[in-house]
C-alpha cells in the first residue's frame, strides 16, 4: 500500500525531531502504562470486594419474598424455596444455591448470655458458598439433618466460656411472639481471623430455625455466579421465570454500602486517570504547538500552494495519530508486565493492616488486594493514548489552520 | 496587447494595521495582466512589490480597490475560494524556495497533484514533469540535497505542475548565482514562450528584468512606469549557460542520459 504525501510528511514531520518524538512518546507511553495500572488494579479490587462480599455469606444475587426489598424483615419466608432453587440452580451461569434463614436470638450457658443473629442454612451447599466457615479449626461443621448442633465463632465462644459438645440454650421468639427455646450442642468453633466475624457466626440447620421461630421455609436463595458481569441477564432470566411472589435481587441491593464504596473507587479512578490524561495531553499539545509554531512558514507555503484546512487538520491529527499508536504500544509494553504481577502476586497490605480487622459490615477481606489482567487492557491502552492524542492535536491544527500565508511569507522575506 | 487581461487591477490599496500605525502597501494600484505576458514587477524596497504579489496569489485580500484574477474578484472569494483557486489556477515560486524540507524533489511535486485530487497516477506524473525539466535526477533527494539553483528549479516544476495559467515569482532568483539564475530564467521563459504560461516576477534583479517583456516600476505604492521592451534573446545553445539550449537542439554538453535539451512540456496546455 502507498501511503498519499500528506500521510508521509505527518511520519517524515514527526521525524524531523526526533528526540522530540521520542520523548513525547515516551510520556504518552507513561501515561497510559500509569492508567492501565491505575484501572487495572481497582477493577480487580473492586472484584476482590465483591467476591469477598459474596463469599461472605452474601451471594453474588438473593431470591428472597416478593415484600422483602420494601421492609427487609427477616421474619418472611420462601415457603417452596427448594423448587425455587431447581429454576435458579437451571440459570445458566449461576454455579451455587443454598438458602438461609435468620432469626434474632439469646444464647445462654451457664450464667453468660449473648445476643447473636443465628442463621439457618443447608450444611450441603452453605460451605461451599461461605468462606467464614469453609474451614473449621476446631470440630467440624454441620452434617445435613443433624438437628440441635451448631457452629459457632471463636469469639463467642470464648464470650460464653464454652468448648466444643458444650449445650447452649437457644430463647427466640417465635412467629407468635412467644418464647421458644431449645438446646443446641457446638460440633465446630469457626475462625476467620477477624474477632468481629468470630463475634457473631452462630450457624445451626435450617429446620432448627423452622421449629424455633414456627416458620416454614428459608427466608432467601443466595446464589454464586461465575461471572457478575452476566448478573443483569441473570437477574432479568429470574425475574422471567419466577412468579411475582418472589422477587431477585443483587448484591449492590443486598450491601448498598459496598456498592457505594465500590462507585466512589471508580469515581477515584476516574479522577486520577483524567489528571494522568490530562498532564500527558497539556504535554502533547505543548510539543506539537511548538511543532506547528517551527512549521508555520511550511503551512503558509502549503496553504498557497492550496491546501485547505480540512487537509491542515487530518495532517496534525494523523501525526496525533501516530504518537497514540506508538505511545500506546509503549504503555502497553510498560504497563502490561507490572499490571500482570499484581495480578498474579498481587500486593500484600497486611504490614500495612498490622493486626486491625480485616472486616468491614460483616465481609472478610483478603490482605493481599490483586489487580485484574485480560486482553481488555489492549484496545484501552490505545483507547486513551489515541483520545489523548488526537484530541491534543487540535488546538495545533487550529493554531495551523489560522496561519495567514501571506503574513508567513512575509517574515520569511 | 491583444491578448486577455488574466488580471485587472484597479486603484488597488492596501493597508496593514499595525496597532500604532498604518502603513499603506499599496496606494492605487492600476494594472492589467495579459495572458502570456512575462512581467517583471520593479521597485526599491518598501514600494509594495511583494504586497501586489500576494493580492494576485490571493494570498491577501485588498483593503480597497478592484482586483480580478482570471476573472474572478477576490476580494469577494471565500478563504476556501481562494485557496482553490491558488490550487488549480496559479503557481507559485518563493524567492526561500520553500519546498517542503522533508518531501523529497518528487514528493514535493506530488504534494500538489494530491492536493488536486489526482489519483494514483500522481507518482507518474510527478516524474514525468520532473524528466521533461531535466530533474529527474534529483527526484529522490530531499531539499538539503539539492543546491539552492536545484532547489529554485524543483520549486518551479512543482508551481507548474497544477498546471496553473499564472505562475507568481517573488525574488526567484535573489539567493541564486549567476549560472542558476540564468538556467532558471531561461527554463521559466521555455514555459512562457513554449506554453503560454504567464510570470509575474517580483524583482530588483536586472538579469530578471533582462528577461522580462513588460517592466512596471512601482514606487511609494504606485505605479510609476509600466514599459514593454524587447527581452533578452533565449540563448540558441551557444551561451554561457546549457540549460539556454533552445527546444530540440544539440547542445555542446547534453544532460547526462538525454539525446536532447529538455523540449515541450506535453502536459502542459500550448
Amino acid at each position: 500500500m502507498r501511503l498519499s504525501i500528506s500521510t508521509r510528511y505527518a511520519i517524515w514531520s514527526l521525524r524531523r525531531h526526533l528526540r522530540r518524538t521520542i520523548l513525547a512518546v515516551l510520556g504518552i507511553g507513561l501515561g497510559s502504562a500509569i492508567c492501565l495500572f491505575i484501572i487495572a488494579f481497582v477493577k480487580g479490587e473492586g472484584m476482590m470486594m465483591l467476591k469477598a462480599a459474596a463469599e461472605s455469606g452474601a451471594g453474588h444475587l438473593r431470591v428472597v419474598p416478593a415484600r422483602w426489598p420494601e421492609v427487609r424483615e427477616n421474619d418472611l419466608r420462601l415457603v417452596d424455596w427448594r423448587d425455587v432453587a431447581q429454576t435458579v440452580r437451571a440459570v445458566k451461569g449461576i454455579t451455587l444455591v443454598t438458602p438461609h434463614a435468620r432469626t434474632e436470638g439469646l444464647l445462654a450457658f451457664g450464667t453468660r448470655v449473648a445476643g447473636v443473629e443465628i442463621l439457618g442454612v443447608d450444611p450441603n451447599t452453605e460451605q461451599d458458598t461461605n468462606r467464614l466457615v469453609r474451614e473449621i479449626p476446631e470440630g467440624r461443621y454441620l452434617a445435613a439433618g443433624e438437628l440441635g448442633t451448631t457452629v459457632i465463632g471463636r469469639t463467642l465462644a470464648e464470650r460464653l466460656d464454652v468448648e466444643l459438645d458444650d449445650s447452649l440454650m437457644v430463647t427466640v421468639a417465635d412467629r407468635h411472639g412467644e418464647m421458644s427455646s431449645a438446646m443446641l450442642r457446638i460440633v465446630g468453633i469457626a475462625e476467620t481471623g477477624s474477632e468481629d466475624l468470630d463475634a457473631i457466626i452462630c450457624h445451626v440447620n435450617l429446620e432448627d430455625v423452622e421449629s424455633l421461630t414456627g416458620r416454614d421455609g428459608a427466608a432467601d436463595l443466595t446464589a454464586m455466579v461465575e461471572n457478575p458481569k452476566h448478573l443483569k441477564r441473570m437477574v432479568a432470566q429470574l425475574g422471567d421465570q419466577l412468579s411475582d411472589d418472589y422477587a431477585v435481587v443483587t448484591w449492590e441491593e443486598i450491601m448498598p454500602e459496598l456498592a457505594s464504596g465500590v462507585k466512589v473507587d471508580e469515581t477515584w479512578t476516574r479522577l486520577i486517570v483524567s489528571i494522568v490524561m490530562i498532564v500527558v495531553f497539556l504535554g502533547i499539545m505543548s510539543a506539537q504547538l511548538a511543532a506547528v509554531l517551527e512549521r508555520r512558514r511550511e503551512f503558509a507555503v502549503l496553504s498557497a500552494l492550496g491546501m485547505k484546512s480540512g487537509r491542515m487538520i487530518r495532517i496534525m491529527v494523523a501525526e496525533g495519530i501516530i504518537l497514540g499508536l506508538f505511545g500506546s504500544v509503549l504503555g502497553l509494553i510498560f504497563g502490561m508486565p507490572a499490571t500482570y504481577y499484581v495480578a498474579t502476586h498481587g500486593i500484600d497490605f497486611s504490614s500495612m493492616y498490622g493486626d486491625a480487622d480485616l472486616s468491614v459490615s460483616n465481609i472478610l477481606f483478603d490482605p493481599v488486594f490483586k489487580g485484574d489482567f485480560g486482553w481488555w487492557l489492549i484496545p484501552l491502552a490505545f483507547e486513551l493514548a489515541l483520545l489523548a492524542t488526537v484530541l491534543s492535536s487540535l488546538y495545533p491544527a487550529w493554531f495551523a489552520i489560522r496561519t495567514d500565508p501571506a503574513a508567513a511569507l512575509r517574515v520569511d522575506n | 496587447m491583444t491578448n486577455a487581461a488574466l488580471i485587472t487591477a484597479q486603484d488597488v490599496m492596501k493597508v496593514y494595521d499595525t496597532g500604532r500605525v498604518e502603513v499603506r502597501a499599496l496606494r492605487g494600484v492600476t494594472l492589467d495582466v495579459h495572458k502570456g505576458d512575462l512581467l517583471a514587477i520593479v521597485g526599491p524596497s518598501g514600494s509594495g512589490k511583494t504586497t501586489f504579489l500576494n493580492l494576485i496569489g490571493a494570498l491577501d485580500v485588498a483593503t480597497a480597490g478592484r482586483l480580478n484574477v482570471l476573472d474572478r474578484d477576490v476580494s469577494a472569494l471565500s478563504k476556501r475560494q481562494r485557496a482553490d483557486l491558488r490550487l488549480h489556477s496559479l503557481g507559485f515560486v518563493f524567492q526561500a524556495y520553500n519546498l517542503v524540507p522533508v518531501l523529497t524533489a518528487r514528493e514535493n511535486v506530488e504534494f500538489v497533484l494530491e492536493l488536486q485530487g489526482v489519483g494514483a497516477q500522481r507518482n507518474k506524473q510527478a516524474m514525468e514533469i520532473l524528466e521533461q525539466l531535466g530533474l529527474e535526477e534529483f527526484a529522490d533527494r530531499r531539499p538539503n540535497e539539492l543546491s539552492g539553483g536545484q532547489q529554485q528549479r524543483v520549486a518551479v516544476a512543482r508551481a507548474v505542475a497544477s498546471k496553473p495559467q499564472l505562475v507568481l515569482a517573488d525574488e526567484p532568483t535573489a539567493n541564486l548565482d549567476g549560472e542558476n539564475a540564468e538556467i532558471l530564467l531561461t527554463m521559466m521563459r521555455r514555459l512562457n514562450k513554449d506554453h503560454g504560461i504567464t510570470f509575474v516576477f517580483s524583482t530588483h534583479d536586472p538579469r530578471v528584468v533582462a528577461h522580462a517583456r513588460r517592466v512596471v516600476t512601482l514606487v511609494d505604492g504606485r505605479v510609476a512606469k509600466d514599459e514593454t521592451k524587447t527581452p533578452v534573446p533565449l540563448s540558441d545553445g551557444s551561451g554561457e549557460s546549457k540549460e539556454n539550449a533552445p527546444c530540440g537542439t544539440s547542445a555542446p554538453e547534453k544532460p547526462k542520459g538525454r539525446s536532447s535539451w529538455p523540449c515541450g512540456l506535453w502536459f502542459l496546455p500550448v
